[in-house]
């Protein structure tokens, strides 16, 4: 069974050319390549773009208004009677108010000043049947058109809660109307996002499909004056 | 059995004398070191010796990337002795918290308040969210990784804002890095998703260390001293909820909320899982979660679900709602829901002339 | 007890022994082992970043490596079941042989499964807090580990003895024979109920993949063994008859068939539905917006195993060298159809519908060589080891230096 050139023994093999003279220094090359090798690590990517970090303020958008504002007339904060007492201003909805002209109308067929504000006591809101009610009970004055969102606000489910999830805890707020809508142009105005998302292979940014046509089941119905302009929110306001 | 072998001549005289009749060898004798035999070649012997060294310096030098191994890595012998969360005595859990505030001070200069909040009695936590009020604004996103202390760099984020086309609901059609000027697009209307706290949670059941649970308000938790990183949750996930630690997390010093808890926010290694556990560290203590605080919609609700005023009891009572992937069986504590109106989408017609503003 | 371990102390030895061939192959397995090592270390140091897997997909060439190597560990049985329950002549001295790979890709899995974890230190937890039988995971540490005892055991008693020239007792290693068969299905079963079970994962969550699994494991498995087969008898003086490989390669041929059968139901479900719950399929088989990674992958892994079964159906495979090319033609098919193929779409696109594509780091792929290499190394020292003590050259009152040199190298 013994075949010779299959039978050499362990320190033939060691004389051997390969064996012997190569082994040795091959290990050692290896071990270098190892040792000086750097540390190879794919970088994480770039980080989040910064943004305004004013941008996480919790709460409502807009200031909590108990009582009416004041306006800086003449180096005086003024209030609204100040004014209002002296000048009896109608609003004629065909021409644009002289006043007060930093601000943005656009509450639907609810266009005149009047109808929230009490013509004979500014500081004062008035309901339609004529009851005045203070600034810090608007809801009730909103709820007057805007019923099922007020009854979804009663439960809580409409608006904004802060402070705490318990109910009845002395913590937990609901803020109102106010506060996170304009009163003079109730809808949200569009918002710039904050930046999207870059963990991926943390590195590139995802090339990510971002119109799928193909998948939307509405292709067929859009009408053809939006499909051609997709983006008509953008541009108005870019 | 002898065998006839034909040998050449070294090697005749090496094994001779190395192991020869009756086999010395076998006793325990080395035949490598035996460098003082008679008949081992100086020159056999040089070789072998070299190739040895050659074979541990290569294996020395393949262990060589150790040397920059961070020392924060290499856990203390406290840290590896410490408990699974579930077994800790509360001194035991006093111990660990500060040896977690001693960490985190030397990492961040900044000595948190670290506790160990427990959950509620009589309180299941739920969310709702209301797609018809959500205006993609990533917001939530952003707070949440100030709150929680993710990674910046890699970029870690528990919550994916989708923004979808009108007319599906299948999140597949959703886009995740749409980037427009403002928002709400009038074609769109948008999804956040983040961990659904599932009541059926897929990902507790995989885990093979029980690195994660779920607590008795409904809060899947983590125990990040605990997981092994084999990533078998997120595997298991159906929301996509779960994010992996792949490398050393990193946040700026001034960056770290010191306000956390053992099971939430505190600073996570390489290595681990983590993901959204409704801001326990504010949750446990009555407050609401940090995306909710920040969303300004008020898309996002949350709240006690065996509280029949809550507000999310109220949402389930008198809205529509839906979870996503119902299908799975994850019976997921998120709940999505819309209003009667839709104000995004809110296009008067033409022909009408009747535009009511906010009526339904 | 000293008698053994002068028994190990002399395998330990006779391994390091060899002609310049094996010495060559011998030096090569452990320089891509050591760089294995080294790739690990980094990735130990910088974290899983290191590979190509992000949150999106979460497993790749590692699971995908492991899975397949489970398949060739449960594939021994197919040699031992013709001996065991058969009675087959032929395979009888070879069984040990395929046992030995068994162990062998065993620790390759083991390996594969720890360079997966992110933390590998706390290897630990998995004694104090061990979720079974709820976590499948467990169930597989169990089976696999259990195998691997098994397979030692067996192979070990029987070399031992064969050391000793003594005949094995029955009692010590025939019923360990039994259990092992039924165990060997195990492993492959558990291993296919890790993904199966999944809800979230529609690709995976289908019963067809335990049956798959199985099937594709009893055909590259023994597609493995012939290819090593041949390579022992070259390099060493021990008789493999023809025979034997005639009757692995009729088992190749079923086994590959129905695995064919089993991908292709599979593929008719999913496409002929065309429901939301393909996608991955499709991403996997045909692209997914613009996203085709995979595709080329899948589809020369289709081309070789339907080549490898076309050829094997036909008397053409009867030739050798015939066989041995569809054997590694099927070896290769079966690896990206169960590896790349099964474990990466699965994770295409995320549950949330992201497209972010896989592709392994040179990093990750140095890893996964070095643990092949590993595992080579491994098998080669078993056989160097095996082959003289079974042809009774190294026993416990023979002269271990006139032990037939035996060479490893393909
Ligand atoms: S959403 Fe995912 S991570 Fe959260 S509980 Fe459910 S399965 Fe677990
Ligand atoms: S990654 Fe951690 S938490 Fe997730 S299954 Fe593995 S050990 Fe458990």
């Amino acid at each position: 069974m013994g075949v010779g050139s299959a039978s050499q023994s362990f320190s033939a093999t060691w004389g051997a050319p390969l064996g012997g003279l190569l082994i040795g220094p091959a290990f050692l090359a290896l071990a270098a390549v190892m040792w000086f090798g750097s540390l190879e690590i794919i970088t994480p990517g770039a980080p989040t773009p910064l943004f305004d970090k004013s941008a996480l303020t919790p709460g409502g958008l807009r200031p909590r208004m108990d009582e009416p504002p004041t306006s800086l007339i003449g180096g005086y904060n003024q209030r609204c009677n100040d004014c209002h007492q002296v000048f009896t201003s109608r609003f004629d909805p065909s021409r644009p108010p002289s006043q007060h002209t930093h601000i943005h109308f656009d509450h639907g067929i609810n266009d005149s000043c009047t109808n929230c504000h009490a013509r004979k006591n500014r500081e004062r809101l008035i309901l339609r049947d004529g009851v005045e009610i203070p600034f810090n009970e608007v809801a009730t004055l909103c709820q007057q058109c805007h019923g099922p969102v007020y009854r979804d606000w009663k439960r809580g489910t409409h608006g904004k809660t802060m402070g705490s999830w318990q109910m009845g805890s002395p913590a937990q707020r609901r803020l109102v109307c106010t506060e996170c809508h304009d009163p003079h142009a109730p809808t949200y105005a569009p918002m710039v996002p904050l930046p999207g998302p870059n963990t991926l292979h943390m590195g590139e940014r995802a090339e990510v499909v971002h119109q799928k046509p193909e998948r939307n089941p509405l292709r067929r119905w859009t009408t053809p004056a939006r499909d051609a302009d997709p983006h008509p929110i953008n541009e108005e306001h870019n | 059995m002898r065998l006839p072998v034909v040998k050449n001549q070294e090697s005749v005289h090496s094994s001779a004398s190395s192991c020869g009749d009756g086999c010395t060898c076998s006793g325990g004798a080395n035949p490598y070191t035996g460098s003082t035999r008679p008949g081992m070649t100086r020159r056999s012997f040089l070789r072998r010796g070299a190739a040895v060294t050659g074979g541990l310096a290569a294996l020395a030098a393949s262990l060589s990337p150790l040397r920059d191994l961070d020392g924060d890595d290499i856990p203390s012998v406290q840290k590896f002795l410490q408990k699974h969360y579930k077994e800790m005595s509360g001194e035991e859990m006093e111990e660990a918290l500060a040896r977690i505030r001693k960490e985190v001070e030397k990492r961040y200069d900044v000595r948190p308040d670290i506790r160990d909040f427990k959950p509620m009695d009589g309180v299941e936590f739920v969310y709702g969210l209301n797609l018809s009020r959500c205006i993609g604004c990533r917001k939530c996103v952003h707070a949440c990784v100030a709150e929680n202390n993710q990674s910046r760099d890699p970029e870690i984020q528990y919550i994916r804002v989708l923004e979808m086309p009108r007319g599906s609901v299948d999140i597949e059609d959703g886009d995740h890095s749409y980037d427009r000027a403002t928002v709400p697009d009038e074609n769109h209307y948008y999804m956040p998703i983040q961990c659904h706290q599932c009541a059926n949670p897929p990902c507790v059941k995989v885990c093979p260390v029980e690195a994660t649970w779920q607590e008795d308000d409904g809060i899947t938790v983590i125990d990040y001293d605990w997981c092994i990183g084999c990533r078998y949750c997120e595997a298991a996930c159906p929301y996509w909820a779960r994010r992996f630690n792949f490398a050393k997390p990193t946040l700026p010093k001034a960056d770290l909320n010191p306000n956390m808890a053992y099971l939430s926010n505190r600073p996570r290694e390489k290595g681990v899982m983590e993901k959204c556990h409704f801001c326990l560290q504010r949750t446990r203590q009555g407050r609401l979660p940090a995306c909710l605080e920040v969303c300004p919609t008020g898309a996002r609700k949350f709240g006690n679900i065996l509280d029949p005023q809550s507000e999310v009891s109220q949402i389930l009572k008198t809205k529509r709602v839906f979870v996503l992937k119902a299908d799975v069986g994850t019976l997921p504590r998120f709940f999505y829901y819309f209003d009667e109106r839709d104000p995004i989408s809110d296009i008067p017609l033409e022909a009408s002339s009747e535009h009511a503003g906010e009526s339904a | 007890m000293k008698d053994y371990l002068i028994f190990l102390w002399r395998c330990a030895r006779l391994s390091f022994r060899g002609n310049w061939k094996y010495y060559t192959w011998m030096f090569i397995l452990t320089a891509i082992a050591l760089l294995g090592l080294n790739a690990y270390t980094k990735q130990l140091v910088a974290g899983l970043v290191t590979t190509g897997m992000t949150d999106q997909v979460s497993w790749g060439l590692y699971i995908a490596n492991f899975t397949y190597l489970v398949g060739v560990a449960a594939a021994a049985v197919m040699l031992v079941i013709p001996v065991y329950i058969y009675k087959n002549r032929e395979l009888h001295d070879l069984v040990i042989l395929g046992e030995l790979l068994a162990v062998a890709a065993i620790i390759m899995c083991l390996l594969f499964v720890t360079v997966d974890l992110g933390r590998p230190d706390r290897f630990i937890h998995l004694l104090l807090r061990f979720n079974f039988p709820i976590s499948m995971l467990t169930w597989d540490v169990l089976v696999l580990n259990g195998y691997l005892v098994l397979n030692l055991h067996i192979c070990g008693y029987l070399i031992y003895c064969a050391y000793h020239k003594r005949q094995p007792s029955k009692i010590f290693y025939i019923p360990f024979v039994f259990l092992a068969i039924g165990w060997a299905i195990t492993i492959h079963t558990v291993t296919a109920f890790l993904y199966s079970g999944l809800g979230g994962r529609p690709f995976w969550n289908s019963a067809v993949i335990a049956p798959r699994f199985i099937a594709s494991a009893f055909a590259a498995g023994p597609a493995i063994i012939i290819l090593t087969l041949q390579i022992i008898r070259h390099a060493t003086q021990y008789p493999v008859a023809d025979a034997a490989l005639h009757l692995l390669r009729r088992i190749v041929t079923v086994a590959l068939s129905i695995n064919m059968f089993l991908l292709g139901s599979e593929v008719f479900t999913e496409f002929y539905t065309g429901s939301a719950h393909s996608v991955s399929a499709r991403y996997l088989f045909v692209g997914l917006h613009g996203h085709h990674a995979l595709v080329p992958w899948i589809w020369s892994a289709i081309f070789l195993n339907t080549g490898a079964l076309f050829v094997l159906l036909t008397p053409l495979s009867r030739r050798l060298w015939i066989l041995n090319l569809a054997c590694a033609a099927m070896i290769v098919g079966i690896w990206i159809e169960k590896g790349m193929g099964l474990i990466v779409p699965a994770f295409i696109p995320s549950p949330l519908g992201e497209i972010v594509e896989y592709t392994p780091t040179a990093n990750e792929i140095l890893v996964c060589l070095g643990i092949w290499a590993f595992g080579l190394l491994l098998y080669t020292i078993f056989v160097r080891i095996t082959v003289p003590v079974l042809q009774g050259h190294l026993t416990a009152d023979s002269d271990s230096t006139d032990i037939p040199q035996q060479v490893d190298a393909s």
